[in-house]
């Protein structure tokens, strides 16, 4: 879900009422963010506050004061609320369907405004047996919808919280069919996709008992909030490891035109989680990559990447081509043919990215455009000669790491030939001088110093180049000047005997005996 | 106009031992680290509104990755961690790099540097090898055993503690640019002067002879040659050779 309150200013008190006393608290104490609060952050559950959007008559709540913060309280209210739901649920006589949604509407108020909702309260109150008892067939829109909302947050919590969702779970899949209401399947939606969220196992439960057709069909419609929630919770549940469940939405009629008409024309919101569905699809299903590269999707994500300035858009975009580029050689071979219209287009895309200041961007673009170096000598040509160029030694010699290496990948794939059967890699000179000339020499030799082992034998691999391919000695002497023996002496006592050999055998092959005896 | 190496292997032993550079598609599961903080920034971009994070908190949560990425120093025998490459490289040159005062060269830690002393710079240590006293300790610390030869214990460190044939715990010097000068005019004298000196010139090129030569020459020393060398095998910014073994001068005079 991109955002419930997208379309809410922060200042509206009505909509978000647990912006103020909450935003003042949090200053006046703790400086850094808290454990609790940064888990909540970083599980891929969402908490459901403002209620699905709704263009029918379900009223929404007015009446939403100041929640009380003190966690204590909120708990003795949570067990209260618990009761009254248990005692409307048993009330036989008239109002009962009232009294059932007055009692569920507050225990839903409570799971939604405060910061830390009392969950773990609500679920040793017994409020999940009840919960699921409001969601029986033929019962009303208003009710099924509280009670699937209160599910939805009880869901949004700790693991051991979303697992007692379990009894629950085939009473909300019911609920996502074509029969049901749009808020009430929508809201359903929303509960399985903090469900699927979880982990591994409830995928599998889900999967199952049968919640991936009708999701994915609710993929279908052209637009609405439904339809980001549907997508959302998708992606949760298919996100793996298991390949089985992203081969099976593939097959499923209307997805992948739904995915195609998605990216085309939606909004930025929408086509952010289909995006998030791509991304899965493409990194887990081997099926699905073969089948979505045959489609025009590549021209639809190179033209997102071109076009957007959402970072939340970016992301998925980027990864996703990302995936196809590197899970189908059929990629870059048949579609990002040099010369054709969009293989320029997402270079320049590309480079856009490795312009950012976004370092997830910055550091995906660089691994997309290594994979598309170590395509053809054409694709090389094309890269070195493009406008990532400069970008790239910048960031070679000033990124952080993880983006560094990235580019280290980058400059070596443009400097060796495709390969050809056993022995050492050929060189391709121009390359190699260019770069070497701009003076990329020094970040690789950053790599060779720094304790991660992958980085130190990227360094060692380029030095060797540096070292066979520049002409007359250059490439030693300009190794020497950025202290490159002493990096590569290092290895001497390191524990890892290969990257030992390779340094061992530089220094001894290129600053041996016969090192600057013919100046 | 492009041009590409088209060089055929030719020294088969360097060439099979050495994993060159080749491009390779790279490929991540979606679950990879790789991904790590691009799903945080997903979350952090969705929930930021509802949550009312700050700017400074959002920063904070971005680092995070960084903080989790500890960083263990690979010299063999610390186990140091580090929380960052920055720290690591802090920890490095704190830790490991004693550099030894009389020829300048480095070690990883004050106990190699020690052994390296006296094996290099010790007339005492030589005096004794010399005799057929074991002298030379085996590098890994807590072992213990003691060999009567720099080989031998080289030897040692290969069959009890898997260590390469290639790691050389006295590493060949690399002249520096002065002498490497020095080598080449002395080169070109000699090309015009006679047979006669070039007895005594082959003697000042043993300065410049191979590691595996003195080496062996060295081992092969018995008590009764014994006059102690002090082998100092200097770094390319300090000076070369003062004393040669006069066993290893006898051998080339030949």
């Amino acid at each position: 879900m991109a955002d419930e309150s997208a379309a809410t200013p922060k200042s509206d008190p009505i909509k978000n009422p647990v912006g103020n006393t909450a935003a003042q608290k949090r200053k006046q104490n703790a400086v850094s963010v808290g454990k609790e609060r940064r888990e909540a952050l970083f599980r891929t559950k969402r908490l459901c506050r403002a209620g699905v959007s709704t263009d029918t008559d379900i009223p929404i709540d007015d009446n939403d004061m100041m929640i009380e913060e003190e966690q204590s309280i909120l708990e003795s209210q949570t067990t209260s609320a618990v009761q009254e739901l248990n005692l409307a649920i048993s009330f036989q006589g008239k109002g009962a369907v009232q009294k059932k949604v007055n009692a569920l509407r507050e225990l839903r108020r409570l799971l939604s405004k405060s910061e830390f909702p009392p969950v773990e309260t609500a679920i040793k109150s017994g409020a999940i047996p009840l919960l699921a008892q409001c969601l029986s067939f033929g019962s009303q829109d208003e009710q099924l919808l509280e009670a699937a909302w209160c599910l939805t947050n009880i869901a949004a919590g700790k693991p051991e919280e979303t697992r007692a969702l379990l009894p629950a779970l085939p009473l909300l899949i019911a609920h996502i069919g074509e029969k049901s209401s749009v808020p009430v399947a929508e809201q359903c939606a929303w509960a399985l996709g903090n469900v699927a969220g979880e982990g591994d196992e409830l995928r599998q439960v889900l999967i199952s008992q049968g919640a991936l057709l009708p999701l994915a069909k609710m993929m279908l419609p052209n637009k609405g909030s439904t339809v980001r929630t549907a997508a959302w919770a998708l992606s949760n549940l298919i996100k793996g490891p298991d390949p089985k469940a992203a081969t099976e939405l593939i097959k499923v009629d209307g997805v992948v035109e739904a995915i195609l008409r998605h990216l085309r024309k939606s909004d930025d919101e929408l086509a952010t989680e289909i995006a998030w569905v791509v991304v899965y699809l493409s990194a887990l299903s081997t099926v699905a990559t073969t089948i979505l590269v045959k489609t025009d999707l590549l021209q639809l994500l190179v033209q997102r990447l071109s076009s957007s300035n959402s970072l939340q858009l970016l992301i998925p975009v980027l990864r996703s081509l990302g995936n196809l580029i590197a899970g189908d050689v059929y990629t870059t071979n048949a579609i990002l043919v040099p010369g054709h219209e969009i293989t320029d287009n997402i270079i320049r895309a590309l480079s856009k990215c490795l312009n950012s200041e976004h370092r997830v961007l910055k550091k995906e673009a660089a691994w997309v455009l290594s994979n598309i170096a170590a395509g053809s000598v054409a694709h090389k040509q094309l890269i070195y000669k493009s406008e990532a160029v400069p970008l790239l030694l910048q960031l070679l010699l000033t990124a952080p790491f993880d983006i560094k290496k990235e580019v280290a990948y980058v400059v070596g794939n443009v400097c060796v030939a495709p390969a050809e059967g056993s022995g050492r890699s050929t060189l391709i000179f121009d390359h190699l001088v260019s770069f070497v000339r701009s003076g990329c020499v020094r970040g690789f030799i950053d790599l060779v110093r720094s304790a991660d082992i992958e980085a130190a034998r990227l360094g060692l691999q380029f030095l060797e180049l540096v070292l066979r391919g520049m002409p007359n000695g250059e490439g030693q002497k300009l190794v020497e000047r950025e202290d490159g023996i002493d990096a590569m002496e290092r290895f001497q006592f390191h524990e890892n005997e290969d990257l030992r050999n390779m340094a061992n055998q530089l220094v001894d092959k290129y600053f041996g005996e016969d090192y600057g005896v013919d100046e | 106009m492009m041009m590409v190496d088209n060089h055929l292997q030719t020294q088969t032993q360097l060439q099979s031992e050495f994993q060159y550079w080749f491009p390779v598609l790279r490929r991540f599961g979606p679950d990879d680290p790789f991904f790590a903080s691009g799903n945080i920034e997903r979350e952090l971009l969705a929930k930021q509104i509802a949550l009312d994070l700050t700017e400074e908190e959002k920063q904070e949560l971005r680092n995070l990755e960084d903080e989790y990425s500890e960083v263990f120093c690979p010299i063999v025998g610390c186990g140091a961690t580090l929380k960052s490459l920055t720290d690591f490289e802090d920890h490095y040159n704190a830790r490991h790099t004693s550099s030894c005062s009389v020829c300048s060269r480095v070690y990883p830690t004050s106990r190699l540097l020690s052994i390296h002393v006296s094996e290099a710079h010790d007339s005492f240590f030589q005096a004794k090898a010399a005799r057929g006293y074991p002298m030379y300790e085996c590098l890994v610390e807590g072992c213990g055993v003691k060999l009567k030869s720099y080989k031998s214990r080289h030897q040692h460190l290969m069959d009890k503690h898997n260590f390469p044939s290639t790691y050389e715990f006295f590493k060949k010097s690399r002249p520096s640019k002065k002498e490497r000068m020095k080598k080449i005019q002395r080169k070109q004298k000699h090309v015009a002067v006679s047979a006669d000196e070039g007895e005594e010139s082959s003697a000042m090129q043993v300065e410049e002879e191979t590691l595996d030569g003195l080496v062996s020459a060295v081992s092969k020393l018995t008590t009764s040659d014994s006059s102690p060398s002090a082998i100092s095998f200097g770094r390319r910014h300090t000076r070369g050779f003062t004393f040669v073994p006069r066993a290893v001068q006898r051998e080339t005079k030949k």
